[in-house]
This record gives C-alpha cells, sequence and structure tokens, in this order.
C-alpha cells in the first residue's frame, strides 16, 4: 500500500482541507444515517412477522402466514358477532384500526418472501390477504353503525319515525299510477301497520282461487300467513316475526331488517336484507342480492294442516336448499361474508300456530 | 372446403335466429323457455348468469339467451344485444311494485342502438295469479303505445305456470321480412 500512489483521500483524511460549514453537515449527515438505522431496527421490533427472511423455507412461511391469518380472521369474527353480545367489546373502531395495520403488516410479509416463493403460493396468500381485506371492510360496515340501514334514517330526516312511515306508504302507492295514468288495484294484503299480530288463513279450493299476497310497510309486527298461496311480496320491514305457509310460486322480498323469516316456497329472492334470520325450505337455491348479515336455517312452521298444504305445493321434500345461497354481490367460489347458516344453539325451535280460525 | 359447401353453410346460418330474453328477475323467462321446450319448471333457481336453448321451429333454428335479470347482472344484458333478431321483454304483471322498474329498464333496452332492428314480444306473464294486470292494462302502465313507429311489437299475456298465450305470444309474425323470419320463430 505504502509503496503505491496514495490512496484516493477518504472522507476522515481530506476534513483538514474542507470548510466548517462541510464538515458540520458531513456529521448531520452521518447522524442522520445512524437515528435512521436505529428507528428502523426499533420499528421492527414490535411487529411479530417481521422477522428477517432469513429462514427462506416455504413451509415455515406457510405456516407462520396462516398462524397470523387465522389470529386476524377470529379477531374478526369476535368483531363482527359484537354487536349481538349481551357485553360488546368496548371499542370495536380502534380493534379494527389495529386489525387493518396488521393485514399491512401481513401483506409486507408476504412481499419481503415473495422472492424465494414459488409464484403459486405468492397468489394464494395475495388472495387470502384480499379476502381478508373485504372481510375486514363487510366487518367495518356492521359495526360502525353509519352504514347501518337506508329506510331508518330517511324518517328521522322528517322527524318521529310513527307518523312519517304512513306517508311514505303513499307516496309509494301513487307511484304506480304516475305511470302512464294508469290507476293500479288495490291487491290483499297487510300494510302499514305498527306492532300487530296480523293472521290471514288462505282456503285454497284448488289452486286457481289463490292469489298473491303483499306484506309491506310493518315495523314490530308478527304476520301469520297459513295455508297455501301463489306468490309472496314482502316489502320494507323492521323488527317483524313472518310465519308462512306453502308458496307455491316465488317470494320476493326487499328492504327488511331486524327479521324473522319461517317460509316454504318455490323460490325466494332477498333483496336488501339487513341483519334477518331465514327459515326456509325451498325447492331451488335461494338468493340474496345487497344484503348482509342474513343467516339461514331449515323451515319449522308448524300449524295444523301443514302436511297437507306442503304436499298440495309440492314442497314436503327437504331438499336442503336452504343452505345453498347464491349471493350475487358475490360471485366467487369462497362463501360470502354476507350470510351464513344460523348455528344450531341459536335457532328458535318449532313455531307452532294452533287454531288458524281465531 | 368448397365453393358449395361455404354457400351451404352461409344458408344455414340465415335460418338461425337469435332471440335475447330479458326482463326484470322474478318474471320467469327460464320458467316460459323450459316450458316451450317441454322441460320441467318445478325447480328452477334465480339465473346466474344466462341459458342458452337451441330449438327447432319449423324451419328455423332458434337459439333464444335466456339472461338473469337480477339488479346486479342487469349491467350485463348489453353483453348480449350484438346480432339479436328477436327481443322478448317478460313482465311479472303481479308485481305491481316494481312495474316503475320494469317500464324504466325496457325504455332503457329500447334506447340501444344495436336493437333497434330487433322486433319486440312483450309477455305479460303470470297471467294466471289472481290479482295480475291484464296485457292492456301493462300496455298502459308500460305506455306502449307511444312507442316509436318502426318498431314491431306485439303484448301477449300468458302464463308460464299453465303454457296458456305462450304459443300464440310465438306465433306472431310482423310484415318486415326480417321480422318474418324472426316472429315466425316466436
Amino acid at each position: 500500500m505504502e509503496e503505491q500512489a496514495p490512496p484516493p483521500p477518504l472522507p476522515t483524511t481530506t476534513t483538514e482541507t474542507l470548510d466548517a460549514a462541510t464538515q458540520r453537515k458531513h456529521a448531520a449527515m452521518l447522524d442522520r444515517l445512524s437515528n435512521l438505522q436505529q428507528s428502523r431496527l426499533l420499528s421492527h421490533k414490535p411487529s411479530p412477522i417481521d422477522t428477517p427472511p432469513s429462514f427462506e423455507s416455504t413451509q415455515s412461511f406457510l405456516s407462520r402466514f396462516s398462524t397470523t391469518k387465522l389470529a386476524i380472521e377470529s379477531d374478526l369474527a369476535r368483531i363482527r358477532q359484537s354487536p349481538s353480545d349481551p357485553n360488546p367489546i368496548p371499542d370495536p373502531k380502534s380493534q379494527l384500526q389495529s386489525l387493518s395495520l396488521s393485514i399491512a403488516g401481513l401483506e409486507k410479509f408476504v412481499a419481503e418472501n415473495s422472492y424465494f416463493l414459488p409464484s403459486y403460493e405468492v397468489r394464494t396468500c395475495l388472495k387470502s390477504i384480499s379476502d381478508l381485506k373485504q372481510t375486514l371492510d363487510h366487518v367495518t360496515s356492521l359495526v360502525i353503525p353509519k352504514k347501518k340501514f337506508s329506510f331508518k334514517s330517511k324518517p328521522t330526516k322528517k322527524g318521529p319515525i310513527a307518523p312519517t312511515s304512513p306517508t311514505q306508504t303513499e307516496s309509494r302507492n301513487t307511484e304506480p299510477t304516475k305511470v302512464g295514468s294508469f290507476k293500479v288495484p288495490d291487491l290483499p294484503g297487510f300494510r302499514s301497520k305498527e306492532s300487530e299480530v296480523l293472521t290471514k288463513v288462505f282456503k285454497g279450493g284448488g289452486l286457481d282461487e289463490i292469489g298473491e299476497f303483499t306484506v309491506s310497510d310493518l315495523v314490530d309486527c308478527e304476520v301469520r300467513l297459513l295455508g297455501c298461496l301463489r306468490a309472496l311480496f314482502v316489502h320494507r320491514l323492521r323488527n317483524c316475526r313472518v310465519y308462512v305457509g306453502p308458496v307455491f310460486g316465488s317470494v320476493l322480498i326487499e328492504e327488511v331488517e331486524g327479521c324473522v323469516f319461517v317460509l316454504a316456497s318455490h323460490q325466494i329472492r332477498i333483496h336488501r336484507a339487513t341483519l334477518n334470520d331465514f327459515y326456509l325450505r325451498v325447492r331451488s337455491r335461494p338468493i340474496i342480492e345487497d344484503s348482509c348479515g342474513v343467516r339461514f336455517a331449515p323451515y319449522c312452521l308448524r300449524y295444523d294442516g301443514v302436511e297437507r298444504d306442503l304436499e298440495e305445493s309440492n314442497l314436503n321434500e327437504e331438499t336442503g336448499n336452504w343452505a345453498n345461497v347464491d349471493d350475487f354481490r358475490w360471485l366467487k367460489a369462497v362463501q360470502s361474508p354476507n350470510w351464513a347458516v344460523l348455528p344450531e344453539s341459536e335457532r328458535i325451535s318449532a313455531v307452532e300456530i294452533l287454531n288458524p280460525d281465531t | 372446403m368448397g365453393l358449395l359447401s361455404i354457400i351451404r353453410k352461409i344458408k344455414r346460418k340465415e335460418k338461425e335466429m337469435r332471440i335475447l330474453m330479458v326482463g326484470l328477475d322474478n318474471s320467469g323467462k327460464t320458467t316460459i323457455v323450459l316450458k316451450i321446450n317441454g322441460e320441467d319448471t318445478s325447480v328452477i333457481s334465480p339465473t346466474l348468469g344466462f341459458n342458452i336453448k337451441t330449438m327447432a321451429y319449423n324451419k328455423y333454428t332458434l337459439n333464444i339467451w335466456d339472461v338473469g335479470g337480477q339488479r346486479t347482472i342487469r349491467s350485463y344484458w348489453r353483453n348480449y344485444f350484438e346480432q339479436t333478431d328477436g327481443l322478448v321483454w317478460v313482465v311479472d304483471s303481479s308485481d305491481l311494485r316494481r312495474l316503475d322498474d320494469c317500464k324504466f329498464e325496457l325504455d332503457n333496452l329500447l334506447k340501444e342502438e344495436r336493437l333497434s332492428g330487433a322486433s319486440l314480444l312483450i309477455l305479460a306473464n303470470k297471467q294466471d295469479i289472481q290479482g295480475a294486470l291484464s296485457p292492456d292494462e301493462i300496455t298502459k302502465v308500460l305506455n306502449l303505445e307511444a312507442m316509436d313507429k318502426t318498431r314491431h311489437w306485439r303484448i301477449v299475456g300468458c302464463s308460464a305456470y299453465t303454457g296458456d298465450g305462450l304459443l300464440e305470444g310465438f306465433d306472431w309474425r310482423p310484415l318486415d321480412e326480417r321480422a318474418v323470419t324472426t316472429m315466425i320463430a316466436l
């Protein structure tokens, strides 16, 4: 070294030739660098999954990934259950935020290790992360109440709920009249009631005598429709219990919240439903659209002659389709977060209606 | 492939009709198609996507595209507009509350340029249900008389459940050549 030409001047050796300002700058830079390094080390510590990717083994990566994923999922499930819990989680908002951070951490973890992982694993992991994010969004919308349900907020704008609901109905009823100046006749149904028990028995003397029925704009009611009917329309119900005998055609349910339905039908469509339980017997696959928090269980209505009515309507056979729900807002192979099978422990026991004639 | 076989192929193509069947969910589109085809209609799930049925009718081959009507998937209807010869709009005549919806979606559909040449058959379905509106009433509610005069259209009451009116609807023959071929089929 000494015999050769002098080496290029190192920073330390050239300090004498530099002016004071440059020296200060230099020192500050070194300082900043070491600070950065420090903070990097610090920030690495708290996150459990941020270990340096030294193991480079797909096996250990995957096991670590799935443990974290499971932890996040179970947290999500717990928060999701909390609104119905007697002792809810104190601050779901901050919990959800921290979960969001964990998911981001998990994503980073995958990214850091992606260089040695098979591309299939990377894809699968990223897919599960995006699923987690979606579930998180869903749970957030469930738990943070501002997004809860639309028709609740409408009346509150105008005043107390009770007086406005009839006017709502009126405006609805006039809508068809607007179309082509045609007056739509009043069809059989229960409309605009509050806190009542509404019973109707259909005495079918042959299927041609059985028509359609509409149940709309009810709050805190119990509806019992016994016997066979041809078609059922349900619209805007809140906190109601609806028990229906076999429907020989289709059932269309829109905008319901906090209700329990016990229905048997050939086809069932459920639109814009929030937090309802459905006890169904259905020949085809029931569908939900724009709904969340809906749960399903098998049909459980009993009244005098129900077996005969079911048979007459070709609904005597339990197809198991009550659990084959298609969510039109979730066209993926994985289970939709918007609906679930109602756990057996939470199901109501059979609904028995005595003396349907009274 | 010789010239003759190419010509034959084109000829055969001409006898193929593409019929698009749309309407709100729960109006009975799939039930109608299966009923015409003589299939079991007791187990039909709401259509997620679409079904195609090919049927022979007289000397024509009909390709009936039955496209799901749930709100979420209505925006995909336009993917099926190309080369449609006949349009069938199905109405649930017993669903009075959603007739507004029904009119809105039909009006939108008829604005579509790619469907401007297609004849329109409106099936006022579910006539068997007590309380269902008659075809005349549906005509008024949907304001069909106000439709563009160049469009060939017709409304027929039917019941996919009993089968009534389906063949009547499919027997309609408007005057122009293109539509004749379509509507013989219909």
